[in-house]
């Protein structure tokens, strides 16, 4: 099967907020271990639901490896929850 | 029933979109570092299941469609197999739906990759526009609104039918317009199965009388197909249909509803079994409710595996009869309509028991299907009442809290086994 780690890790993000078809953009994100992610593209931001809860789901890559992070919309804290094999 | 002899002469104004490897393509657009690479999408992280989606790259090499995972990386080393997201292809589906929506208030999603517009009624200055240059305008739109690795199939012809044939021609990417002048010229490049609705059985239907091509079942009387092939009004509906007259607009009712399971786990002990028996019941009593259905019977069933000494068949059968395996079934009609998971899973336990032994895939539906209009009263009314109320509260804290928040604990631990997987073919539950 596919390489993909799951993980449930704190992040901070860097992220603009506007209008149009994207209104969400993160920029770069800190890891907990210190590193620090550029995102390239957003592949795909998606809603899901957890609960009553929206979290949008952004999958984006920094040019090496595809990356999920989620944003909690009703706490406003992003996690990283998967990270993509990196052949 | 009056029959159209001649090729229907109006401008195509029906429009089918079609996703390209729709799963594989949304995987994709997501994972940027996929693109290129063979992608193959399966509803389990295990080697030995199906694949349900492969993308181009993999296609190209071979794969195809319900080959085992671990068999198509036999021929496509650097396969990559990935987990299905059903969120994922919901949020596009409805991406597809608006961008469609925007164009004709007559639109209908025939499955999550693929819906018709049909633009008769539509304004005279989106007529105007020329439906090639709307189908280009929807690809574009489905680049910039979703990802620019986003492709889709556009036909337009003047019925539906024609409308997917001419999406299915030029993969990936295309957009073709099928009409009364080359009509004909379209069926000369195809094969009999590759009309939808023409799979292996009408092939030979149609070989035994003499109709080897497309063309030659376009040329075929209307009273012939009705009374040689067919055997009923199926064989003017097609006579109509290669025609490009409109047979196809019609919405059917739900009829049944239901859930299947492959088992996580060879010969897997009856309690076990019963368990994810009862979350397909409290999925199967949700989706009626939600439909705003009750039902009157149940239909429970299991494939099992291969029993010992079992020949594989050669034959052109079944799926049970070419694994050697054996199809297990059991219906009961009850008295009075229902609509609780108690209700189910009670009369589908109680017929389980019957079930043979080696159960390799379960299954629950329920028919007879009706409008829930609070139907007549019975001895039983108070009883009832109590339990419409009780269902449609857990419902309700389930729509706001999550699925599967109150559930019976019979099914506690099951939901992380019986995940819910893509809705193939209908749209209702999306």
């Amino acid at each position: 099967m596919n390489d993909e780690l799951f993980l449930n890790e704190r992040i901070d993000v860097v992220a603009t907020f506007g209008a149009g078809l994207n209104p969400c953009v993160p920029i770069r994100f800190r890891r907990a271990n210190g590193r620090v992610i550029e995102v390239k593209e957003i592949g795909l931001r998606h809603p899901t639901e957890k609960g009553r809860r929206t979290v949008h789901v952004f999958d984006v890559t920094d040019g090496e490896a595809d990356y999920r992070i989620e944003l909690d919309s009703e706490r406003l804290v992003w996690h990283l929850t998967r990270e993509g094999d990196r052949s | 029933m009056g029959v159209n002899e001649h090729y229907n002469p109006e401008i195509p104004l029906v429009m089918h979109i079609d996703l390209n490897s729709c799963f594989a393509t949304v995987e994709q657009q997501a994972r940027p570092m996929l693109r290129g690479r063979p992608v193959a999408i399966v509803n389990r992280r295990t080697e030995h299941t199906m694949i349900v989606t492969a993308s181009y790259e993999a296609k190209a090499q071979g794969v195809t469609l319900g080959m085992k995972l671990k068999d198509a990386k036999k021929i496509c080393p650097g396969l990559v197999g990935i987990e299905s997201d059903p969120a994922k292809y919901r949020f596009v589906y409805h991406k597809m739906m608006d961008i469609m929506s925007d164009y004709s208030a007559h639109v209908r999603m025939k499955s999550i990759d693929e819906g018709v517009i049909d633009f008769h009624e539509a304004t005279d200055t989106m007529k105007r526009r020329g439906l090639i240059d709307i189908g280009f305008e929807i690809k574009q739109r489905l680049r910039d609104e979703i990802g620019c690795a986003m492709r889709c199939n556009v036909g337009i012809a003047t019925n539906r039918f024609l409308a997917k044939t001419a999406a299915s021609l030029h993969k990936p990417d295309g957009l073709d317009v099928i009409d009364c002048k080359n009509l004909r010229q379209t069926y000369g490049t195809l094969a009999l199965t590759d009309l939808t609705g023409i799979a292996h059985r009408n092939e030979e239907r149609l070989n035994a009388v003499g109709i080897m091509t497309p063309l030659h079942f376009l040329d075929a009387d209307a009273q012939m197909l009705k009374s040689m092939v067919f055997k009923s009004i199926n064989g003017y509906q097609w006579h109509q249909r290669l025609r490009g007259w409109e047979v196809d607009n019609v919405d059917y009712d739900l009829k049944t509803a239901g859930r299947q399971f492959v088992l996580d786990g060879y010969n897997m002990p009856y309690d076990q079994i019963l368990k994810r028996l009862h979350h397909l019941c409290e999925a199967t009593g949700k989706k009626i409710r939600s439909q705003g259905k009750i039902a009157r019977g149940v239909l429970v069933w299991a494939t099992t595996h291969k029993e010992p000494g079992t020949q594989k068949q050669t034959g052109r059968g079944g799926w049970e009869e070419q694994r050697g395996s054996r199809y297990w079934h059991a219906r009961h009609m009850a008295t009075m309509p229902f609509f609780s998971d108690q209700a189910i899973y009670a009369q589908a336990k109680h017929m389980f028991a019957n079930a043979p032994p080696l159960i390799r895939t379960i299954g629950v539906s329920v028919y007879e299907l009706s409008d829930d209009n609070d139907p007549q009263l019975s001895l039983f009314g108070d009883e009832l009442a109590r339990e419409r109320h009780i269902t449609s509260a857990v419902d309700e804290i389930n729509d706001r809290y999550g699925k599967h928040v109150i559930h019976s604990a019979d099914t506690l631990g099951t939901g992380h086994n019986v995940k819910e997987k893509i809705p193939f073919g209908s749209t209702r539950y999306l």
